[in-house]
């Protein structure tokens, strides 16, 4: 009786999480699918809208803040690429350089840890364009540059883009170093015995090397674009007008402020169809090299 | 006095490793130039840490000169205190100390709920055979990614039916939902890491589910429990979406009630309160970085990605 009851252990241990991916996920996924194709307003109607089913995806077509929101996510996920780049310059300079390691490491990667709503509020704060940097520059003779970003719809994203590469160029740093560490250093005094030069070694040698690495943070930095929202809210809670309006940002506004669940859900569809997409290359390059190292023991 | 002499002698056998050979070169210029850069950067990643910490201990007179950068003229801990008890979030003002509270409050239970849930299925994926376990594996990296905003209202809807919805309990029964596939993944890699013998040996001896579970793999799993911990403790006090959504007008954690307080305030804003809220928000977390900070390194580079 006891190997029984030990066999059936598992299974009854693995039940509540089994309930939470098919309630709160599986089940909660299709239950938003199924609402952006009904009418629902705040609460759920769970007719579908038999004339035009497809009603609130065409709404999301022809709303220009929609459509703006999708460029903008875009502006935002290149210019966080600025973040991977960065990344990678700090770690091999880290890595180069051994001295101070621990302390730079501990400096680079303290945004992390702090909510994006704090680091969003502290750079709304030096944007501020009477008070915050922008007045230090007048004072010291360089009126000319501006640091008001976040007034004026042009640049307001470009703030943003700045406090999400501070916040994410650690990370992304402590993944490369990671990376580089594991590279073979006969690679390192091979290099040097041929007298190459070491930008030539890194682009050459080094970062072809690392491809899976830089891949992986791509995808990841596409990914949490997709659901930026924290920052965008502190900073300028998608102003100036709707100029930093997000997807993710749309779909909440939708349903708290504008009380429309259909046209929320619809919108939620599309950022999961948007992750869905970035994140098939991630499935495939997982299986590939897998696959790569299954050969190389066989 | 024998102790003296230990406590001596311990000092110099484990004061770090062997010296390293002194290096006769000199230090390149090369080096130089990439200390001096890493040196620059570390400055500029510093400017908002020390921007918040000058200007929460400034004098709303002094900011209205306006050099953000200049040390404050007295250090005045006044905002500090303002902002911890007296700030208006809405129409309350008790200052953040109430979201710190609150935020305590979610804490416990989040953390019990999300480790208990996902430390055990990962032990069950690991060390037992379950048929679909590899495809369960897969289905979870799948969710360890879906935006949150596509389940948020069927969330909401759960909460409601479980009764919860605005208590600390539905925040914390979100959180386990959200974090259940990643921290899952953790603890599975982790525990498919402990050597076959260990397992085999614990089968024999008494081959129960929960007794191995509980005499043998709980207590070997300190350092994994300790990262997770930290992972989830930065990773809950610094959410703001579940928060929000889910917390009721008592059960705000402290991030909504400093924004609240910052962002929807009315009347002229006071920076000095401000930047002392956000401090104080920001400083549990820092703290844990900065005590733990390896930990906290192992946590969110496997939380990232180890399918």
């Amino acid at each position: 009786m006891a190997v029984r009851w030990s066999r059936w252990s598992p299974q009854l241990a693995l039940t509540p999480a089994l309930v939470v991916t098919l309630v709160a996920f599986a089940g909660s996924i299709a239950w938003t699918i199924w609402m952006s194709f009904t009418r629902s307003r705040r609460f759920p109607d769970y007719a579908i809208d038999a004339v035009r089913p497809f009603r609130q995806y065409e709404r999301l077509w022809h709303d220009d803040i929609f459509t703006n929101s999708l460029w903008h996510m875009l502006v935002l996920g290149i210019g966080s690429l600025l973040a991977i780049v960065f990344g990678f310059i700090l770690a091999a300079m880290i890595d180069r350089e051994k001295r101070g390691e621990g302390i730079f490491r501990t400096v680079f990667l303290y945004p992390l840890a702090v909510s994006l709503i704090v680091s969003g509020l502290v750079w709304r704060w030096m944007f501020n364009p009477t008070l915050g940097v922008q007045h230090f520059f007048a004072d010291i003779g360089l009126p000319w540059i501006h640091f008001d970003w976040l007034n004026y719809p042009q640049t307001a994203m470009y703030g943003i883009i700045l406090a999400t590469v501070w916040q994410g160029s650690g990370f992304y740093m402590a993944l490369m170093l990671s990376g580089l560490k594991s590279i073979n250093s006969e690679i390192w005094s091979a290099a040097r015995l041929d007298g190459v030069r070491f930008w030539r070694l890194y682009i050459e040698i080094i970062i072809p090397m690392m491809k899976f690495t830089f891949l992986t943070c791509a995808i990841l930095l596409s990914l949490g674009v997709v659901k930026a929202y924290d920052i965008v809210f502190a900073m300028t809670n998608g102003g100036p007008g709707q100029s930093t309006w997000v997807p993710a940002y749309y779909t909440i506004d939708a349903y708290w402020q504008k009380a429309n669940l259909g046209l929320a859900s619809a919108a939620a569809v599309v950022m999961l169809a948007i992750t869905l997409i970035i994140f098939l290359p991630l499935v495939l390059i997982t299986a590939w090299q897998q696959r790569r190292v299954e050969a190389r023991i066989q | 006095m024998t102790s003296i002499a230990e406590n001596a002698l311990r000092d110099t056998a484990f004061d770090g490793p062997v010296a390293f050979p002194a290096r006769k070169k000199r230090i390149k210029p090369q080096q130089i130039a990439i200390l001096v850069f890493l040196a620059i950067c570390a400055l500029f990643f510093c400017v908002p840490l020390y921007v918040i910490i000058v200007t929460s201990l400034k004098s709303m007179d002094q900011i209205r000169q306006g050099d953000v950068f200049a040390l404050p003229w007295n250090w005045d801990f006044g905002a500090w205190w303002q902002a911890w008890d007296k700030a208006c979030s809405g129409t309350r003002c008790a200052g953040v100390k109430v979201g710190f509270l609150n935020s305590l409050e979610i804490l416990a239970p989040s953390l019990v709920l999300s480790i208990g849930l996902s430390c055990v299925t990962g032990y069950a994926l690991a060390l037992w055979k379950v048929k679909w376990a590899s495809s369960f594996l897969f289905v979870l990296f799948m969710c360890a990614f879906v935006p949150f905003q596509i389940i948020m209202v069927p969330l909401i809807l759960i909460t409601g039916f479980l009764h919860v919805y605005g208590t600390v309990w539905g925040i914390a029964v979100v959180h386990a939902a959200l974090a259940m596939p990643i921290l899952t993944l953790i603890f599975r890699n982790y525990y498919k890491g402990i050597p076959t013998e260990i397992m085999s040996a614990a089968m024999l001896d008494s081959g129960s589910f929960w007794r191995v579970f509980v005499e043998i793999i709980l207590p070997m799993s300190g350092n994994i429990m300790i990262v997770v911990l930290i992972l989830q403790i930065t990773s809950i006090w610094n959410d703001f979406l579940v928060g929000l959504t889910y917390g009721g007008i008592g059960t705000q954690p402290m991030t909504v009630i400093l924004a609240n307080v910052v962002i929807t305030a009315t009347g002229e804003a006071s920076y000095n309160v401000d930047m002392a809220a956000a401090l104080l928000t920001a400083v549990p977390p820092l703290v844990i970085y900065f005590l733990l900070g390896r930990f906290f390194v192992q946590g969110i580079t496997a939380g990232a990605i180890k399918g």
